[in-house]
């Protein structure tokens, strides 16, 4: 799967949370692109890598319940009428689109009655809008709340669910996570120092256990309940 | 959680605790949470299992 990130944030350098998630990027199969550091948009090459991406990301600050200004302008600018939608061919049909998108108010904040008063999927309604005319898929959204407040340990688990959004198969389920841990998981062993390795290779051998014991007792289950259909 | 995903929890976390890069820690991490939730999936799985093959009206 190919996933194309494209950023929007006015000051890239000094925001953490962004320095944050592109440090935490997976290393195959993702183009990284900062918006607001091209003076004008190439046109054609930003189409090109939307039509070549199996994946969007837009990834951004939340100013004023919406994307920064610089999202917009490559909005207006990249996404033109015929290229979405005009000619009937809709190029970007059956693409994912996935939202990133950091806040300075706490997830509760983002309820009626909470301090912003509405909820993200409503902030968020006129991408969702553009990804309906263009007819691609629109993923959850992936927010990350309060950033500068997270622990080490909320930060280590951010790196791998962001990765995940940017390269793990929808649905979130146990078994789509299974599956990305399977696929990751040699590379990860082959990285480990020598004396590491064995160990490694016990965790794989014990999860793929695992994996295959869930699935046997899924489909025992199945079948139980098909005969109980009867 | 039973001794096997005990053992297997143990294992992850000192490899873990031993990889220097944060994004391979992370890594390493996560799997541990996803191994514990395969071991609470199992016994769900297992759990509805028995409790639809007890069917005295069946006997």
């Amino acid at each position: 799967m190919k996933t194309l990130v494209l950023v929007s944030h006015p000051r890239l350098a000094d925001s953490t949370s962004q320095q944050f998630l592109k440090a935490s990027l997976p290393p195959q199969n993702v183009t990284w692109e900062h918006l607001e550091s091209q003076q004008k948009f190439d046109v054609d090459r930003e189409q090109d890598q939307l039509r070549q991406a199996d994946r969007i990301i837009l990834q951004f600050p939340l100013y004023w319940y919406a994307a920064p200004a610089g999202l917009k302008q490559w909005e207006d600018d990249v996404l033109t009428r015929t290229f979405v939608y005009g000619d009937h061919r809709f190029p970007l049909a059956d693409k994912e689109l996935g939202i990133v998108v950091t806040t300075g108010m706490p997830e509760k904040a983002f309820q009626r009655g909470g301090a912003e008063g509405l909820t993200l999927d409503a902030a968020l309604a006129p991408l969702a809008a553009v990804a309906a005319r263009a007819h691609v898929r629109w993923l959850p959204t992936f927010p990350i709340y309060q950033f500068a407040y997270l622990e080490e340990p909320e930060k280590l688990q951010l790196v791998v669910d962001y990765q995940r959004y940017l390269t793990q198969a929808q649905p979130d389920s146990l078994e789509q996570r299974q599956s990305w841990f399977a696929h990751k998981l040699p590379a990860m062993i082959d990285q480990l120092p020598p004396e590491q390795q064995a160990t490694g290779r016990l965790i794989q051998a014990e999860f793929d256990q695992q994996k295959d014991d869930i699935e046997a007792l899924a489909d025992t289950l199945a079948m139980i309940k098909e005969q109980e259909d009867d | 959680m039973t001794e096997q995903a005990e053992w297997l929890h143990t294992q992850i976390e000192t490899l873990a605790s031993q990889q220097a890069q944060f994004t391979n820690r992370a890594f390493w991490l996560a799997l541990d949470k996803l191994v514990a939730e395969q071991d609470r999936r199992n016994d769900q799985l297992q759990g509805e299992v028995d409790g639809r093959s007890w069917r005295p009206d069946r006997w």
